[in-house]
């Protein structure tokens, strides 16, 4: 059930200069969101800017019925939202979209693939999974990419959980220099183990087309969580597009509706 | 509701059509009912008007397809919407249920196909009135060309009154010279309402890459930008027609609704507010009725054209 309604912001963080954390209370979002969910978002109530925006959620606090989105202020509505105070209240739908498939096998390598940004929805993914891993049947690893060292984010958390990370920056100040795609695909071409390998991405358009292209070289298992501009964000508008489908047999899909994640050999970006 | 005591009359007939309320959802911003009756109750409302539905079903244009402007938004859809064949049978039952007046929403390429999809809604029952879309701006053939002329917008809504026996609303375009005479065309076509306006042609460019923001290049500007365009337009067909007029554009909140009333509008429709929020709608209507009430307005359509000059 979609939800529509004021919710007050508990906190709002600067987690670095160019990157904020937006807390939310909502005990029936937070019971109700999976990994790949998002909600949108009024900035608020007049008309520049009108429409609103999307985010995925970052994180959740089920008992204490909180969570969590987290963006890069890039405009005017990131601005707005990145100068709310705790205590304001922002009308919020949600959870909308559909979730990433956790799976169900055991002894599967799981590969999570980040680009910038697509560490917020990958964030809450790698908890879910490791919580659900407590008897360590899946291996799995973080693939997490940006320009510069600055930008990342939670490298203490991610390492907390766990999980393997292996950092890529376009400027090579840490880890692999390059694109985190490059060195997805070093890790999947050294893989023995690629039939048994269950890939998550999200990232910039430009990243997952790229993913997009491995899937369907390699077949991969890969779901790529795309983003796009969303007037309604519940289906009706027919705005959010993208091509979808098998070769010979391609249609537009809602990425509102039946998206976020899709299944990346099946997604045709440009 | 505190204040609210149903005491005022809202109704408001368009030819034999009685509508409860004078506030309806408008084409492409409201699917086709059912995405928006997770927030409301859709039989609140005045009707429900369709996506544009053609004869074959139309994948719409590329992506991307919408972007934000200053206080409002361009889109290029593209007429993307099941066919007349898939809406009867999958979506047309869901409507058919709902307890407000249903308003399908026609289109086409050709002055052929708008007539076969309305032969075909002819033996379709749980309609109540057609809406013709004249006034697409995002398609290559047909759409905004037949509203752009008298000549061509009476060809074919004389074409499609000759072969339908619903109720006709026709939606206008304002990228043309003067809306009044197209108005006066469709009337005299036999029309029984006339809505407007759609969206303005528009564009915008990224300056940094230098493309444009939408792949059609060009698309229809709609929000609070086009308000003051639209409740001209509707001032000045109001004055020239002898039929209903129904406002659009840029309708956000009852305070839009009631100017579009006072300009000479029967009845509006709430488009682009849906996106901003789902239950837009219902709020204008819970205003309007406040409105009357607290200005003890007995019928709402005493209020139509009753702007003072």
């Amino acid at each position: 059930m979609i939800v529509q309604q004021k919710i007050p912001i508990i906190s709002c963080d600067r987690v670095s200069p160019l990157f904020c954390r937006l807390r939310f209370f909502s005990h029936r979002i937070a019971r109700e969101s999976y990994p790949g969910n998002f909600v949108h978002i009024r900035i608020h109530d007049n008309s520049s800017p009108l429409l609103r925006r999307a985010f995925s959620i970052h994180k959740t606090g089920r008992e204490k019925g909180t969570f969590d989105i987290l963006f890069k202020v890039v405009g005017q509505g990131t601005k707005l939202l990145s100068l709310k105070k705790p205590g304001q209240e922002l009308d919020v739908l949600g959870p909308l979209g559909n979730t990433f498939t956790l799976p169900k096998r055991s002894n599967l390598d799981v590969i999570l693939v980040a680009g910038g940004m697509g560490i917020a929805p990958l964030f809450f993914l790698a908890s879910e999974l490791y919580r659900n891993n407590k008897s360590d049947s899946l291996k799995i690893s973080l693939l997490y990419g940006v320009k510069n060292k600055d930008e990342f984010l939670y490298i203490k958390e991610l390492k907390d959980l766990g999980i393997e990370v292996l950092f890529a920056t376009e400027d090579g100040t840490q880890g692999f220099e390059g694109l985190v795609t490059n060195l997805f695909l070093n890790q999947i071409k050294k893989s023995k183990n690629q039939k048994k390998t269950k890939i998550f991405s999200c990232g910039p358009p430009a990243m997952l087309k790229v993913m997009s292209e491995y899937a369907k070289e390699y077949n991969l298992n890969c779901e790529a969580s795309l983003e796009n501009h969303m007037p309604c964000g519940v289906g009706a508008c027919m705005g959010c597009v993208v091509k979808h489908g098998k070769k010979n047999k391609l249609e537009y899909k809602r990425v509102c509706k039946e998206g976020p994640v899709f299944n990346a050999r099946e997604v045709w970006l440009d | 509701m505190p204040g609210r005591c149903g005491l005022t009359d809202l109704s408001i007939k368009i030819g034999k059509v009685k509508f409860k309320n004078p506030v309806l959802v408008a084409s492409g911003t409201f699917g086709y009912g059912e995405e928006y009756s997770e927030f409301f109750d859709l039989n609140k409302l005045g009707g429900v008007i369709t996506k544009s539905i053609t004869l074959n079903p139309r994948e719409g244009n590329p992506p991307p397809r919408t972007c934000e402007t200053p206080s409002g938004m361009l889109n290029a859809i593209g007429l993307a919407n099941v066919g007349i064949s898939s809406f009867i049978k999958e979506k047309l039952p869901f409507l058919k249920k709902l307890d407000t007046r249903i308003i399908v929403n026609v289109a086409g390429s050709t002055l052929e196909e708008y007539v076969k999809v309305v032969k075909r809604l002819n033996r379709t029952k749980g309609i109540d009135m057609l809406e013709i879309n004249i006034s697409c701006p995002n398609v290559k053939q047909g759409g905004m060309q037949f509203g752009a002329t008298e000549e061509s917008a009476h060809q074919i809504i004389k074409a499609i009154r000759e072969n339908t026996s619903h109720p006709l609303m026709v939606k206008l375009s304002p990228n043309v010279t003067d809306i009044t005479q197209i108005a006066l065309a469709v009337q005299e076509a036999g029309c029984d309402a006339i809505s407007l306006i759609n969206t303005l042609v528009g564009m915008a460019i990224d300056s940094e890459t230098r493309k444009p923001l939408l792949a059609n290049i060009t698309g229809g500007l709609s929000g609070p930008a086009i308000k003051p365009v639209a409740l001209a337009m509707v001032w000045k067909v109001a004055q020239k027609v002898d039929i209903p007029v129904v406002g659009i554009g840029g309708i956000m909140n009852t305070k839009d609704a009631l100017e579009f009333l006072l300009a000479g509008a029967s009845m509006i429709q709430v488009g682009t507010a849906n996106f901003v929020d789902p239950k837009a709608s219902i709020k204008i209507l819970d205003g309007l009725e406040d409105y009357c009430e607290n200005n003890r307005i007995k019928r709402i359509k005493d209020l139509v054209g009753k702007l003072e000059i």
